[in-house]
This record gives structure tokens, sequence and C-alpha cells, in this order.
């Protein structure tokens, strides 16, 4: 028995045990799916007795059809997809489940090297581009109401730009946006690593702003599944989280570990991208395209002692906050009732407890963002109303408008 | 539609199976007398469903129906006059989903055939869970087995050892397992 690795064998053996002896995930080629190719790889799952399948999905959309129609047991998700489902603004509503987040940070907005040309490299530039030219310019992101939508939005709306009228945006997988910037058909895009990093080595693009700069240690990918399965089969679910837990930690414990996963994760099966662009920033190490080079303090990461993995319930109120900003929501949704149901807190509390991670005494957390701005999940409605560029769509408030 | 693969192993009543099928509306797309080669006539046939009608199943006819079971496996029901309840059993381990004694009426060929499949995706599943687990814990063992010998050879503790095993598994895009199984084999070869 491997008891020094895994302390908290005892429920295998009896009624505890997986209901289940192998779970169907999906993933899409992003360096933030690290935790589960190694979990599935490198046996973190075996002394529970589940066995991981991998299945990579082509895009965000097809991933989330596979996790609706359960031929996915569970998946890397986005916050902002999970919660699109919960409320029924991507297709038909789905009750999810949120089990555990699985990375902080390591997003970025990048934009073309044409736009470097025309000198568009600075936040004023890039508000000077959209305000004063008739050409719209066209951003990609990765999902109607996903998380890098919600990163560019935000951004742009912090440099006064809108991100509804005054920029268009369109849907591209991550793995095809660097050929779809080359091609020209798009000016810039929000997506995960390791595709900014790939722009920029490539020499087709810079990286204009980090998502770790908009939102230091933002909640990012997560491991998700319907609240049926996490119903039908709460062990199972159960060791997949410890399992996804100790991958984690077991990426953050040194430099060689994360070197490794880099190297592991290039491979054509999981993200098919070269290891000089997943590990540099992997490591933290960036270099924007435009000659600056630093060590990023809130560069990816998948564990810090649980932090990264505690499903808060501040973490998903705030995308329905922004779902709302944005007209998506016409009216405010009950943001911590549907939080808690989403939100696996109990789940995730006994399997970090079962590993020795510690799990933060209140759900809620609080942080500061590019704009200045508090969020700590306290007063969720107020929020989502507060801020000056928005496209909140509902009769009071163009009433109070006015 | 169904597509039916018939086994007829009853020369005194050639034909009783099939007539009932046909009047309950079913098509039988293969039939067959004694079955010598049933794995291959699935192959090429690729039946839904296998209906063996026979007076008392031999047993060379129950090895054609393990054969099927562990290399095609398709929903088999035994139609037969055989009362003998060993024979019945054997026949259920064998891999039939469905054992009918009690003579052939179109009328209730339909639910029979609805319980049988059935009985069939459920073992199935059960067969896929238990073929994982069997496979999970063939490889813990040899992961297990590597680990120890590395921590002989390396003079570590066993979390040295595994992670040692990951990180080579890691940066050769590989599977704990396939460093483990390399570890072993050094390890016999060297002696």
């Amino acid at each position: 028995m491997n008891d020094s690795l895994t302390p908290s064998l005892a429920w295998v053996n009896g009624s505890d045990a997986p209901e289940l002896a192998s779970v169907d995930l999906g993933f899409m080629a992003l360096t933030d799916s690290a935790s589960l190719i190694v979990a599935a790889t490198q046996g973190f799952a075996q002394p529970y007795g589940l066995h991981i399948n991998l299945h990579r999905q082509s895009s965000w959309a097809n991933l989330r059809d596979k996790l609706v129609s359960g031929e996915l047991h569970a998946a890397h998700s986005l916050y902002g997809l999970v919660y699109a489902v919960q409320l029924g603004l991507a297709g038909p509503a789905k009750h999810m489940a949120v089990l555990m987040g699985l990375n902080q940070n390591g997003q970025s907005i990048n934009l073309s090297r044409a736009l470097q040309y025309a000198g568009v490299t600075t936040p004023d530039a890039l508000d000077r581009r959209t305000h004063q030219s008739d050409s719209k310019l066209t951003f990609a992101q990765t999902f109607p109401t996903g998380n890098h939508a919600l990163w560019l939005y935000y951004w742009l709306a912090s440099q006064g730009i809108h991100p509804l009228r005054d920029v268009d945006s369109v849907v591209v997988p991550p793995p095809q946006m660097v050929e779809h910037l080359q091609a020209g058909r798009i000016d810039g895009f929000c997506v995960g690593e390791p595709w900014g990093a790939s722009a920029v080595q490539q020499n087709l693009g810079f990286t204009l702003a980090t998502s770790q700069a908009i939102w230091p240690d933002h909640p990012e990918k997560v491991l998700a599944c319907s609240a049926e399965f996490a119903g039908q089969y709460p062990n199972t679910a159960r060791a997949l989280v410890m399992a996804v837990l100790e991958a984690s930690r077991f990426i953050e414990e040194s430099a060689d570990n994360r070197r490794s996963t880099a190297q592991l994760l290039s491979a054509a099966e999981y993200v098919n991208a070269p290891v000089g662009a997943i590990e540099s920033r992997l490591l933290g190490e960036y270099d924007d395209g435009l000659g600056n080079r630093w060590h990023d303090h809130h560069a990816i990461r998948f564990h810090g002692d649980g932090q990264v993995n505690m499903p808060w319930l501040s973490d998903g109120m705030w995308f329905m906050t922004q779902f709302r900003r944005w007209g998506l929501l016409r009216e405010d949704p009950d943001y911590l009732g549907v939080a808690r149901s989403v939100q696996q807190l109990g789940l995730y509390r006994e399997a970090a407890e079962a590993l020795g991670i510690a799990v933060p005494p209140s759900p809620m957390r609080s942080s500061q963002l590019i704009d200045g701005k508090i969020w700590d999940g306290s007063d969720p409605a107020r929020y989502a109303r507060s801020f000056k560029l928005h496209a909140l769509a509902d009769a009071t408030l163009v009433h109070a408008d006015r | 539609m169904l597509r039916i693969l018939l086994i007829n192993d009853t020369p005194k009543k050639v034909g009783r199976l099939k007539a009932a099928l046909t009047e309950a509306g079913f098509e039988v797309i293969d039939e067959s007398g004694l079955i010598i080669d049933l794995p291959a006539r699935v192959q090429a046939v690729r039946p839904d469903v296998i209906l063996i009608d026979t007076e008392s199943p031999g047993r060379d006819v129950l090895e054609q129906v393990v054969l099927v079971t562990r290399d095609l496996p398709r929903p088999i029901v035994m139609f037969t006059d055989e009362h003998d309840p060993g024979v019945m059993r054997q026949a259920i381990k064998s891999g039939v989903s469905a054992y009918i004694v009690e003579g052939i009426h179109a009328q209730r060929l339909q639910p029979i055939l609805d319980v049988a499949m059935a009985r069939f995706e459920s073992d199935q599943d059960l067969r896929a869970q238990l073929h994982a687990r069997d496979q999970q814990l063939a490889e813990r063992k040899r992961i297990e087995t590597a680990k120890g010998l590395l921590m002989k050879m390396k003079q570590c503790n066993e979390e040295e050892a595994y992670t040692l095993m990951r990180r080579q598994a890691m940066s050769r895009q590989q599977k704990l397992i396939q460093v483990a199984e390399q570890i072993i084999a050094m390890s016999e070869l060297l002696g």
C-alpha cells in the first residue's frame, strides 16, 4: 500500500469506495488543464480504485454539449460556462456542480503585429484607435459567456472602451487563435496559455495585458460535472477531487516538477504545442513581444496550499455579476443561493481535509481588481450595477439612467 | 429493425423459431444449422441479437457462446426443451442473456427480446467496470513493484521514488505505468 502518499485510504475498502471504476473526463488543449492530465497519467487516481479516461475536446461548445448530455462525466471547465449552463444562458438549463478550482491566472489579451506597427501598443493607444477610427477592431474570445469574454470585457471597460459597442467580438476555439491572428481575421484575442505565448514566440503578436493584471489570483478553470453526477456518484466525485488535488500539489512541489509538467503537456495528444511556448509562462517567465521581460508574481498556479482549489462562493457569484452587468441576465439571480447550489463546498472540504489541505474558514474572499473596485461577495446586486460602462438591460435601470 | 442471427440446432423441428419470428414481424438476416463457427458468423453478419434454438445445449454449443461473449459480445437468447436447472445455469454462465424453456409463441417474442437486450446492456456495463477495476489493480501492483526496486537502487524513500518515476514519465510524455514497466524490465535484465 502506498500509505505515505495517500494517508486517507481507510474509506476505499469500505462503503466509501468510488461507485464507478472509471470516469470520462473532458479537457481543452490549454496549459491550465495540467492537473487533470497529470492526475490521469501519473497514477494519482489509482490508489482510489479510479481510472481517468481523458478526452480532448475541439471547442468549449463541444465540451459543454458532452458535459450536459452525460457523455463526459466531468470536465475542465470555464467558470463562465458552468454558470451559463446553470442559468440557461447557453442553451437549455441544467443543474451544474463545481467540484474544485483547477487554476488561477495564466490567460492573456494579445494584439496583432499589424496593430503594433500602427503604434497601438498601449491601452491609451488602443483607446484612441477604437474611438477615432471608423472601422471597428475584432477581438476573439473562446465562449460567448466564458471567462475570456468576461476578462476581455472587464479589461476594455477598465480602459474606457465599451466592449459591446466599440469593438466586435467573435468566438474562436483556443488552439485556433494564433492561426486566425496570422490570417488577419482578428485583431486580437483573449485566451489561456500557451496560445498567447505562442503568438509572441512566432512573432505574430504581442501580449497587451495578462489576466492576472486584471485580477491578481483570479478564478479561472474549474473541475465541473452535472449536479446529477455529483449526487449519484459522490464517492467517485470525491476520489476524483482527491486525485486532482494531489496532482495539483505535485506540480507545484518544485521547479523540476513544473518543467516536467510542461514536457508532458506539450505532447500531441494533450496541448500539442512546443514545450518552449508552454514552459516559460508556466514558470512565470513572461516576454510580451515588445521587449519587456519579467517574472510574474501572479503567474498561473494550480494549488497554492488549497487557495486555488477551494470552490469559493464569491468566485462563483462574480461571474453572475458580470452576466448581469453585460445584459446576459435581465434581472438579478439569487446570487448566493445559486452559488451555494453549484459550488460543492462540502465535498471539497471532505477531500481536502482527508489530504491535510487547509480549508479556509470563510467561503468568501476579497480582491481588488484593475479598476480599483473591491469584490468580496457581500453585495453582488449592487456590485453588478456599480460599473460606469455596462449593458444592464432592465426597466428600472433605464429609468434610473434618465 | 433488429438484425437477428438465428441458429437452428434442432434437426427434428426445423423452422419452428423462424416461423414464430416471421409471424411476430421480425426479419432474420442469417440462419444456419449447427454452430461450429459462431464467432466467425457473428463477425460476418454483425447481428444485434443471436437466437439459438436447441433441443438441449451441449458442451460444444456453450463453448461457442463463451467465445462470442468474450470476443464479440451480443445478446444471446436460447430457446430449448432442456429443463435441467444445471444445464440452464451452465448456459447463463456461458453468457446467454435469456433462457426460454416454455416453447415458442410469436406474441411473447418481443418482450423476451426486450428483456434479453436490457439484461445484456447492464451485463456489459458491469463487465466493463470490472475489467477497468482489474486492469487498474494490476497497474497499481506493477507501479508498487517498480517503486520498491527504485527505492532499493536509489536508496531513497517512497515519496522520492514516486517523484523520480513521475518526473521521468512526464519528461518523456509517458504514463507512470510505462516507466514502471521500464524499471522492472531493466531490473530483470541486470538481475
